[in-house]
């Protein structure tokens, strides 16, 4: 390497002050007692979130516990092709397809069994990436705790939101649209929406 | 935010001589011979629980900032995270855990003093994840018992906390696997038969 | 450096006879097939040549390819870094017949990368002292990453089968009459940054022999590539360096992408150079952090996980996550950068900077802290290229070698930063390394930052990289595309490439042969601290047990990178 990419960081000896330590302290000391002080009066250093009555808000795109929209009139979208399937590293998505009854010209099919089991999921996000009818999306719960494997394999019972997609709290999807939140740095103390 | 639903995974309890029928409460849901010490008892170590961080991989990362400023772990009690096995009663398995390791989760499960408590933190240790390999553990309980598994991978800070939180609901109830195994011997002990 | 012409001519003039090398053309670098019987020779007039002066083993591999009647070829990555030029050599093997000599006599470093070679396919090197399986335990049977080992075979560990080294169980005294005593730390330990044990054996607190076993996270990483698309072993490397994982991603992505013949657009490197900086200080926020913190000085680790967390919350911006983030794709990134991205990144360069401020105002005159690691665990200049160090390490030692000044990759030559690089060789020089790293690393942050260009965030080649959403909701074509992606994998031309970037703790290579399938063929991490930990005993000798706690710390040795 050329000499003027290369900086040498060798240390200097010790002085004698810093061998006696004494001057260190206070310099040490000094830096603690600021961060001390600055959170005595003012909380200036404080950074603790106090979970569970004020939550960090997430950011628009976290990769939670998977969502399986529905069309207007509250049928899954979803019409079992399989690629989330194919695309999830882990093997956690298991379907069945069936028939669609009321099957129109763009779809012929429908899961009749769709299991996520949490517990091996990653939460990488390929299956919405997959997705070619923007199905499947990641909401912004992340807060899950089961005990008993058998209760985290969740069906379409529990995945399939009816509710319209405006009210939903979506994370990791294809589209965005305008961003509702910049991201708030230093990670704020209280929640914007507590 | 997810809880643990409770009442479903109760042992078979020997009702041969009608143990059981005699210590169960108005509302139909505590099964168990606790006595009011016991439930003190319980309340104190669910507000004083002693972590033993199994880290192994990133997932430990994960419980660093768990314990760091941001997700005071501390405030929940946990703050004595201890490194020896004596000295500890909530085992945090956090990160894979491969077939040469296994020997040595279990030798340190079984070094703690009971009542001990474990929680399985991250997709590897709940079920190997997405690891089906030749060296992984397919989930921690192939060895030893959990009592929580907090999906993801890893889990969010605030995941990790509600897990400690229902694991601590969960100690209040009494449904905790040493809880249920102490209730069954007592029980078994008091009338006789196993 | 020489041109691969010169150099090929000065190989073969090693074999005057004309046997013994033949060049394996159009590869991405020089490449030579030798046999077993002239490899000893050309190794050794490899390193000692001055015109070719490999000083650096970099990698040992074996790969399988069952249906030729050599089935194992074992690869040899050398790297000479006074010239700059880089080699390969490959040694096929018969199944019946799979021995070859150990090179562990040139290069030092070949010790665990052919202990691992044995390890996964049951290649013998005669000659090394102690070829035993590394990464898997010791009651496995068969080598796993042989084409017919099922993935799923698993075997038992019991208690009682775990490995004890055969010196430990003698009982020795010292001079003095008294018993030494063998301690062993780990693998749970809370000095032990992962799954790393160390067994010593102690006269009084002085250490006299040690041994270190690894692999207890071996996660099979390069099994579950060998049966996932080239996209989804994305999420696998992140999990490699877990501390900084946009690195891994990066270099995953950017072999790929040279097998490929493509490049991602401007905006995508840029913005894959930033959050490999912002990366980089994470992961040396927590190597200084937690060496301090084994040190007795914990507040700083306090302090600095502060700046850590706010990167966190800039990476889960972007892309979901917080620490596994699967951001990079073949070919790009998977999304954009959210709005407010540049001023969150301002933001952060602010607060590093006051973090690491504060931490040197208490640390680095400190004489508590110069006594307990000046002087300590010094590997001189030359041991440390023959044991294969990279990095940080390596450039504490005195070598100044950067794999982004030499082998610059994601436009690194346009920046202006300077590498750090100080003489000690100990505990104290790899802390002041890698402290000046950080900020230097903020001031390319800085730079990317003011290159940020609107632009395509993944290439437009749909061989490789996803369509676009709205084409592939409402184009036929789009969906076609879509579709072969998802359920075949993009394919990649067959062929081989070891790509190589400037991980936080050294080299990171990836060596790939692809068989033009959708998935890899073979994928090989050379991790940079699986090299610097296997000088550890070495420099454990003759040290006292608070020492190693202190070494160990600055060496960073991340586990899932360690043993994948």
């Amino acid at each position: 390497m050329k000499s003027a990419d290369v900086v040498n960081v060798d240390p200097n000896g010790q002085t004698f002050l810093q061998r006696v330590y004494l001057v260190e302290i206070v310099k040490g000391l000094w830096v603690t007692l600021r961060h001390f002080v600055g959170n005595l009066f003012g909380r200036s250093y404080t950074v603790t979130v106090p979970w569970p009555e004020v939550k960090r808000e997430y950011s628009d795109r976290l990769r939670g516990k998977h969502i399986l929209l529905t069309r207007d009139d509250g049928s899954p979208r979803c019409v079992a092709c399989y690629m989330c399937e194919t695309a999830c590293p882990a093997d956690c998505i298991h379907i069945e397809a069936e028939e669609d009854p009321t099957a129109a010209v763009e779809w012929e099919k429908r899961p009749k069994v769709f299991t996520i089991d949490l517990l091996r999921c990653v939460f990488c996000g390929f299956c919405v990436d997959a997705c070619p009818k923007e199905a499947i999306v990641m909401s912004r719960e992340h807060e899950m705790a089961f005990s008993s494997r058998d209760q985290a394999v969740v069906g379409l019972a529990e995945l399939l939101q009816k509710q319209p997609v405006a009210t939903l709290d979506l994370g990791y999807r294809p589209y965005y649209g305008e961003s509702k939140r910049l991201i708030a740095l230093p990670i704020p103390m209280k929640s914007s929406t507590s | 935010m997810a809880r643990p639903k409770s009442g479903q995974e109760l042992p078979v309890m020997n009702t041969a001589a009608g143990g059981t029928a005699a210590a169960r409460q108005p509302d139909g849901s505590n099964v168990f011979l606790t006595t009011r010490l016991e439930h003190v008892l319980d309340s104190a170590r669910a507000n004083s629980l002693w972590p033993f961080p199994f880290g192994t991989a990133c997932c430990a990362i994960e419980f660093m900032s768990v314990v760091m400023s941001h997700y005071d772990l501390s405030r929940f009690g946990a703050e004595v995270v201890r490194f020896s096995p004596r000295q500890s009663d909530l085992l945090i398995v956090a990160g894979t855990v491969t077939d040469k390791m296994a020997p040595v989760m279990v030798r340190i499960y079984e070094q703690m003093a009971e009542p001990k408590y474990v929680i399985s933190m991250g997709a590897c240790a709940c079920t190997g994840g997405f690891y089906r390999a030749y060296h992984v553990v397919q989930g921690i309980d192939e060895f030893i018992p959990v009592d929580i598994y907090v999906p993801g991978c890893p889990p969010t800070p605030e995941a990790l906390l509600t897990g400690v939180v229902s694991l601590q609901e969960m100690i209040r109830r009494g449904e905790t696997h040493y809880q249920r195994m102490a209730a069954a011997a007592k029980a078994g002990g008091v009338h006789g038969d196993a | 450096m020489a041109t691969r012409e010169a150099l090929l001519e000065t190989i073969r003039s090693l074999f005057p006879d004309g046997s013994g090398v033949a060049e394996d053309a159009g590869c991405d670098v020089l490449t030579v097939r030798s046999d077993r019987t002239a490899l000893p020779h050309l190794a050794q007039r490899l390193k000692n040549d001055p015109s070719l002066d490999f000083d650096l083993l970099a990698d040992v591999c074996g790969v399988d390819y069952p249906d030729r009647s050599e089935r194992f070829e074992v690869v040899y990555h050398l790297a000479s870094l006074t010239h700059g030029h880089r080699l390969r050599i490959r040694v096929p093997l018969r199944e019946d017949d799979a021995t070859l000599p150990s090179l562990i006599g040139v290069w030092k470093s070949a010790d665990w990368f052919e202990r691992e070679a044995f390890d996964m396919f049951g290649i013998i090197f005669d000659g090394h002292p102690n070829l035993r399986r590394i990464l898997c335990h010791p009651s496995f049977r068969g080598h796993a990453l042989r084409k017919d080992y099922d993935p799923g075979q698993r075997w038992l560990l019991r208690e009682g089968e775990q490995y004890e080294p055969a010196w430990a169980r003698d009982v020795r005294e010292d001079d003095d009459h008294f018993e030494t005593q063998i301690l062993n730390l780990g693998p749970s330990h809370p000095a032990t940054h992962g799954t790393l044990r160390v067994i010593a054996r102690l006269d009084g607190e002085i250490i006299t022999q040690a041994e270190v076993e690894i692999g207890y996270l071996h996660r099979c990483f390069e099994k579950m590539a060998e049966s996932h698309t080239w996209n989804q072993v994305i999420p696998y490397t992140d999990r490699l360096n877990y501390c900084s994982p946009m690195i891994n991603g990066v270099g995953y992505a950017l072999a790929v992408e040279r097998l490929l013949g493509v490049t991602a657009p401007p905006r995508a490197e840029t913005i894959r150079l930033i959050l490999s900086e912002l990366s980089r200080i994470m992961d040396h926020i927590v190597c200084i952090g937690a060496n301090l913190n084994d040190l007795g000085a914990m507040t700083p680790f306090l302090y600095m996980y502060e700046a850590r967390e706010e990167i966190y919350s800039v990476l889960e911006a972007c892309a979901g996550g917080r620490l596994t983030i699967s951001y990079v794709r073949i070919g790009g990134l998977a999304n954009d950068v959210p709005a407010g991205f540049e001023d969150a990144v301002r933001y952060l360069i602010g607060k590093v900077t006051r973090v690491v401020d504060d931490m040197e105002r208490l640390i680095t005159k400190n004489r508590i802290f110069r006594d307990r690691t000046e002087g300590i665990g010094v590997l001189s200049a030359v041991d440390a290229v023959n044991w294969g160090w990279t990095g940080p390490c390596l450039r504490a030692s005195g070598v100044g070698y950067d794999v982004r000044k030499a082998h610059p990759y994601l436009g690194y030559e346009t920046y202006d930063f300077q590498v750090p690089v100080a003489t000690g060789g100990d505990t104290l020089a790899r802390y002041l390394v890698r402290v000046e790293e950080i900020r230097q690393s903020l001031r390319l942050v800085d730079q990317g930052l003011a290159r940020l260009a609107p632009g395509p965030i993944i290439s437009d080649d749909h061989r490789v990289a996803l369509p676009a959403k709205d084409k592939v909701y409402t184009e036929m074509e789009s969906l076609i595309w879509h579709f072969k992606l998802i359920m075949d994998g993009m394919k990649v031309p067959a062929g081989e490439v070891y790509g190589f970037t400037e991980g936080a703790n050294g080299e990171l290579g990836f060596y790939i042969v692809s068989d033009g399938g959708g998935k890899p063929y073979r994928i090989k991490v050379r991790p940079p601290c699986f090299a610097i930990f296997q000088a550890y005993p070495e420099m454990l000798q003759g040290r006292m047990i608070a020492d190693s706690v202190a070494i160990l710390g600055s060496l960073n040795i991340i586990a899932g990178e360690l043993d994948r």
